[in-house]
């Protein structure tokens, strides 16, 4: 069905507030308690108090039911409008999507938004946790079409399409090994990230095969992290105490049908995804200057990037190898390191990235330099829904 | 609590059949690779539900299929995540297009890991893995 994204959103609302938790290995702190953590940073950078928050929509792994009541509980908000979102990695972006409906309706002003996991702790601090490993509880794990035939874990499910693309357009594990790497780079200029040491071409080849085609490096992180960002509407950002971050638009799609059917596993949804957000915001792919893409794989970016046009599907392998994930280079992606060496928030940090570029924050050696627009991606629930979110300056 | 990861012999998972899926296993016992068809649109099937995802129609039959396909996409366990596969890394799980249409997850066997590629004809066996209970793998055709 086609449909006809709204551009009556577009340039109405605003992130104003950004705010991260302690980022990487944080044991002793829950997950609620570091999204708490965020919130409060955010809260914090916009100038506002909890009073001033009439909207709460959020999302950790506690709790799918009600995880926005436990939050809304300690923060001591009152809220008009308030849900758990359950759209797995795409879900972060969905709930500001959500945030600018419900403040172009009317229905509140100023809405926190957020996501905190502690993922690092939950599954290293004692040995039966590491043991143990998978985070999803044994009542939710498959019965059947899977642990039979050790077919286990989101490693194995992204690579699949990994091998697809490989054979279909000639991708190597030379060029994941581009993405893993210029991530890496970014990190190094991140004091906050996770991983702190240079990845070497040699390092990644000589790396264990975890779940082929895909090594220790095509993986992201585990981590104890939580990110929270506030969206208001524009005309009232200006009497804050932060540059506005004008949400220009955004796009959600999702392959329900499964990521084993079709050719979902190749062309993702991020593709309608980015075409309802680049309609909305009345811009496309060569006006993006940085992109923050959701990458739990190394090969979900470079299909990501396919999908929304950054370059043609298929020719991803050619993209990354250029240098352009780089800063510096032709589209700087995941210039905090990302998931794979910042830390692994579920898509949350690549939005607080995404916007401390448009308030062109950092220095020289972080900023994407005369950056003007940042396409950010969310995606997950096993790996069909995806969300998209174009940012822009104010 | 009890864990199949910390128990002493541990044992490869047996499927637990839902009422939808008890079918393809009853089949599959007899080593007979059954999946669902909608006798409304004539599409088969999978996973097992209990309306056509092609037209929602209820009216289906469980239809045996040739048993021949091709391999969509594979990945190689190298890492251990269940004690029971440790002596078997690296295997192969794979996504199995049938001849009908429907994909399967399976393994494929008889070949090396790295011999395997998409687009590989192939053609089902049945492995018995508990009494009353096979569980329908892949080999090259």
């Amino acid at each position: 069905m086609n449909i006809n994204p709204s551009t009556a959103f577009r340039d109405k609302c605003a992130i104003v507030g950004i705010g991260n938790s302690r980022l990487g290995k944080v044991p002793g702190v829950s997950s609620l308690d570091l999204l708490v953590e965020a919130m409060v940073n955010a809260l914090d950078d916009a100038g506002l108090k909890t009073s001033d928050i009439d909207g709460l929509i959020c999302r950790g792994p506690d709790d799918a039911y009600g995880h926005h009541q436990l939050i809304g509980a300690r923060l001591g908000i009152n809220a008009n409008i308030s849900t758990t979102m359950d759209n797995g990695g795409a879900s972060q972006i969905l709930s500001i999507a959500m945030a600018v409906m419900a403040i172009e309706a009317g229905l509140a002003t100023t809405v926190l938004c957020g996501f905190g996991r502690d993922a690092w702790s939950r599954t290293h601090v004692t040995e039966e946790a590491r043991v143990r490993n998978e985070t999803r509880p044994a009542s939710q794990r498959p019965r059947e079409f899977g642990p039979e035939y050790g077919y286990f874990g989101a490693v194995a499910a992204h690579a699949f399409g990994a091998q697809r693309h490989m054979h279909l357009y000639g991708t190597t594990r030379d060029h994941f090994a581009e993405i893993a790497i210029a991530f890496r780079e970014h990190a190094l200029r991140n004091p906050q990230a996770q991983m702190k040491k240079p990845l070497t071409k040699a390092d990644y080849d000589a790396a264990r095969l975890i779940v082929a085609p895909f090594g220790l490096f095509d993986c992201s992180l585990r981590s104890d992290a939580a990110g929270a960002v506030i969206v208001t509407k524009k005309d009232r950002a200006k009497d804050l105490k932060q540059p506005p971050v004008p949400i220009k638009g955004f796009g959600s799609f999702n392959n329900l049908r499964g990521w084993f059917m079709d050719d979902n596993m190749v062309v993702t949804a991020a593709k309608k995804s980015g075409e309802t957000a680049y309609k909305m915001a009345g811009l496309g792919p060569q006006d993006v200057d940085t992109a923050q893409l959701y990458d739990c794989f190394t090969y979900m970016v470079l299909t990501q990037l396919e999908d929304y046009g950054f370059c043609k599907k298929g020719e991803g392998g050619e993209f990354v190898a250029s240098g352009a994930l780089k800063l510096g280079g032709r589209l700087p992606t995941n210039t905090s390191g990302g998931q794979l060496s910042e830390s692994h928030c579920e898509g949350m940090l690549q939005i607080v990235e995404g916007a401390r570029q448009m308030r062109h924050t950092y220095g020289a050696e972080r900023q994407v330099k005369d950056a003007e627009i940042a396409l950010i991606s969310g995606h997950g629930g096993n790996q069909v829904c995806h969300s998209t979110l174009i940012l822009g300056r104010a | 609590m009890s864990d199949a990861s910390i128990s002493d012999k541990p044992q490869k998972p047996i499927p637990r059949p839902s009422p939808e899926s008890a079918p393809y296993w009853e089949a599959a016992a007899q080593h007979k690779l059954r999946v669902q068809k909608c006798n409304a649109c004539g599409q088969h099937w999978f996973p097992p539900s209990q309306r056509c995802p092609h037209c929602t129609a209820a009216d289906f039959s469980w239809a045996e299929v040739s048993g021949r396909g091709k391999v969509f996409s594979f990945v190689v366990f190298h890492r251990v995540y269940h004690p029971a596969f440790e002596g078997e890394v690296p295997y192969v799980v794979a996504l199995v297009e049938l001849a009908e249409g429907p994909r399967l997850l399976t393994n494929i066997v008889g070949i090396a890991p790295d011999e395997v590629r998409c687009e590989m004809a192939v053609k089902v066996l049945f492995e018995d893995v508990a009494a009353g209970v096979a569980v329908p793998k892949f080999t090259p055709a």
